[in-house]
């Protein structure tokens, strides 16, 4: 009997660590953050970094990580510079408290700075749309990706609408949106559409007049929009205030109350894909996410608010799945480990090849008093 | 045809806000001698002072313009004698004020991106008018047409100014040598004040109408005019208030035509290829005389 509880004993003592959840040790653990809150794209710049700063002040607050893990983010602003955020990525690689990073709403910002941290520190990319920038185990994104929204939404509109023609607007200097775009008009010739027009416009333009006047000459039953956000929301205001009173179909670029509150009226009734929304998402974790950014920052989240909150939970997610003091290595591994991130606000988020995907397809539009609520074809 | 008189009001109203901006950069750069970087600021910071007074104070879109276009005159005053007196006192050339000028262009953003909040604004809908005037077939939204007629008051108004009154004499005499102008019973100080002003006034109505027009009230409102109203002054002739607001008027109207007939992409290279091709042709500018250096 003795011979067999010593021999019970000795095998708990090998075989525990390899079982029980060490956890890691309390500590600060810095996450490298950088920010576009400055510059051309600091509206949204500004959400995705808020996101995140709650989410980091959550996991530290719950202990969600460790008991007495802080999770830090050093923030470096780049302004939508990619020189800048090639910097600031140096910058983290040389603080050795950085223990991850995360970034970028621009693709091709993302793509400059991949190299930099190549197997060096892991990435999660908050906010840069094209299809394929994650690699695993070091780079990952929580992007909710709009391009398959965008073709769902199209062909569904044209499905409702029944257009003969389209005519379309696209970012000529953005690669993602010209996919998008293209994956579009695709979905809708199979409705039996043709296409108007194809209006280029650049990310820089401020002036949309022309190119409205230009959409209108081709007299499409509908317009559909697949620009980055200034240009998107000068579009919509310049064919409405040139009198076109036909359908518009955006993208999830309108979605933020501040597009709203600049627009307001012409946004009423034009329907785009959404993937978060204060007004939409109801489930428990997302009611109680607005309700601390709400109370926290003043306002509302948006889409973005969301996907900087997301970045930040899928690192303290692949934190607080590991033992013992965190590597850089080890963070990378970890997170390649992760299969979904439990802590989410649209109702489940799986990753899959380092993608975060959200499924289900929203199509909202802006009503007259300035809430979003589901799109009803007329 | 309908489409191509449409596109030509378009670049025509666009084209005025460039004519109206260049007209400020030209007069400071044909008296002060100043090429000044800094002067796109003194439109965003106007369109920013428009928005708060329609927004915040609720003046209606006139007084709020009015407001703005002072703040534009008032902020010229400042910058130039914060940056730029120093450096005449000193003799400096134009390199040292086009070097303190960009500093001072950098240091103005920052101050309206925080102004702004770093967004980008609008007025709201009901703040400005937006009745259309039909020409024929043609439509002609209220603020296409205020930004040109604005252009041609602006530019009628300053022309008389320079040619006819005793203020544009000294104005000319100081641009010429401001010494002699001084011999003369000129005094350069309030010359140049008043020279400052009032570009800073003009830049600060392009500012207004801009934002308005194009619903962008931030500081990446005057950063976009800023190489398009150099452009309408080299090429109208940075000695002519007539020449840059109507080089101002064809940069408006072959940037449109080359975007709706050629290429979206390639608008600004082909735009800046006939400019080129202008002055290959016609040096001196439109209205201009034969060198671009200051007297």
């Amino acid at each position: 009997m003795r011979k067999y509880a010593s021999w019970l004993l000795a095998s708990t003592l090998t075989f525990a660590p390899m079982f029980a959840h060490a956890a890691v040790p309390a500590g600060d653990y810095v996450i490298g953050f950088v920010t576009d809150s400055t510059g051309p794209l600091a509206a949204a710049g500004q959400s995705f970094t808020h996101g995140a700063e709650l989410a980091a002040a959550e996991i530290t607050a719950s202990n969600y990580v460790a008991p007495g893990a802080k999770l830090t983010l050093d923030i470096k602003e780049a302004a939508g510079d990619a020189a800048r955020s090639i910097q600031d990525m140096h910058q983290f690689l040389a603080d050795r408290r950085v223990i991850a990073t995360s970034c970028c709403i621009l693709s091709p910002i993302v793509n400059s700075v991949k190299p930099v941290i190549a197997e060096k520190l892991a990435l999660v990319v908050y906010g840069a749309t094209a299809p394929g920038l994650p690699s695993p185990p070091w780079v990952y994104s929580v992007t909710a990706l709009p391009g398959p929204k965008d073709t769902e939404t199209a062909a569904t509109v044209a499905k409702a609408l029944k257009p003969k023609t389209v005519a379309y607007f696209v970012s000529a200097d953005n690669d993602a949106f010209k996919a998008r775009m293209a994956a579009a008009e695709a979905a809708v010739k199979q409705t039996g559409a043709t296409t108007a027009a194809v209006i280029s416009v650049l990310g820089t333009d401020t002036d949309f007049t022309a190119p409205a006047t230009q959409a209108m000459g081709a007299n499409p039953d509908v317009i559909m929009v697949y620009t980055t956000q200034s240009p998107a929301v000068g579009i919509i205001a310049a064919l409405r205030a040139r009198g076109y009173k036909g359908a518009i179909v955006g993208n999830d670029v309108l979605a933020p109350a501040a597009m709203w509150k600049k627009i307001g009226a012409p946004l009423v009734g034009v329907p785009f894909p959404l993937s978060f929304s204060p007004d939409v998402n109801q489930s428990a974790e997302a009611k109680a996410f607005v309700a601390a950014y709400t109370k926290q920052y003043g306002n509302p989240p948006d889409l973005y608010s969301a996907q900087g909150y997301q970045a930040i939970w899928l690192i303290g997610q692949a934190l607080h799945s590991m033992d013992g003091q965190p590597t850089r290595e080890g963070v990378a591994a970890a997170l390649a480990k992760q299969t979904g991130i439990d802590h989410n606000v649209y109702g489940g988020q799986a990753v899959k090849n380092g993608q975060a995907e959200v499924t289900g397809l929203t199509i909202v539009n802006w009503t007259a008093d300035g809430t979003l609520a589901a799109w009803k074809a007329p | 045809m309908q489409l191509l008189l449409e596109q030509v009001v378009n670049g025509c109203a666009i084209g005025a806000l460039y004519g109206l901006f260049a007209i400020g950069f030209g007069l400071v750069f044909a008296t002060l001698g100043i090429l000044n970087a800094a002067h796109g600021t003194y439109a965003s910071f106007a369109a920013i002072a428009g928005y708060y007074a329609v927004v915040y104070l609720g003046l209606p879109f006139v007084p709020a313009m009015v407001l703005g276009v002072i703040t534009g005159a008032v902020l010229a005053v400042i910058v130039d004698q914060i940056a730029f007196q120093p450096l005449r006192k000193r003799g400096a050339g134009m390199l040292g004020a086009l070097i303190t000028s960009i500093a001072f262009w950098m240091i103005l953003d920052s101050l309206a991106g925080l102004a702004t909040e770093q967004q980008s604004l609008s007025f709201p809908a009901g703040t400005y008018p937006t009745w259309i005037i039909m020409a024929g077939s043609v439509p002609l939204p209220a603020m296409q047409v205020i930004a040109i007629v604005s252009l041609v008051v602006v530019t009628v108004a300053i022309h008389w100014l320079i040619t006819r009154s005793r203020l544009g004499a000294a104005m000319r005499a100081v641009g010429w040598n401001e010494t002699a102008a001084q011999l003369g019973g000129v005094n350069p100080r309030l010359v140049i004040l008043a020279t400052a002003s009032l570009a800073g006034a003009t830049s600060g109505l392009a500012g207004v109408l801009g934002g308005i027009s194009t619903n962008n009230v931030s500081f990446t409102l005057g950063e976009g005019m800023l190489l398009k109203g150099f452009a309408a002054v080299v090429v109208g002739g940075y000695d002519d208030v007539r020449g840059a607001a109507v080089a101002g008027v064809g940069l408006g109207v072959a940037e449109v035509l080359s975007a709706q007939y050629i290429s979206t992409s390639m608008r600004d290279a082909i735009t800046y290829a006939l400019l080129l091709s202008f002055l290959v042709l016609r040096p001196r500018g439109l209205f201009g005389r034969t060198s671009f250096m200051r007297a």
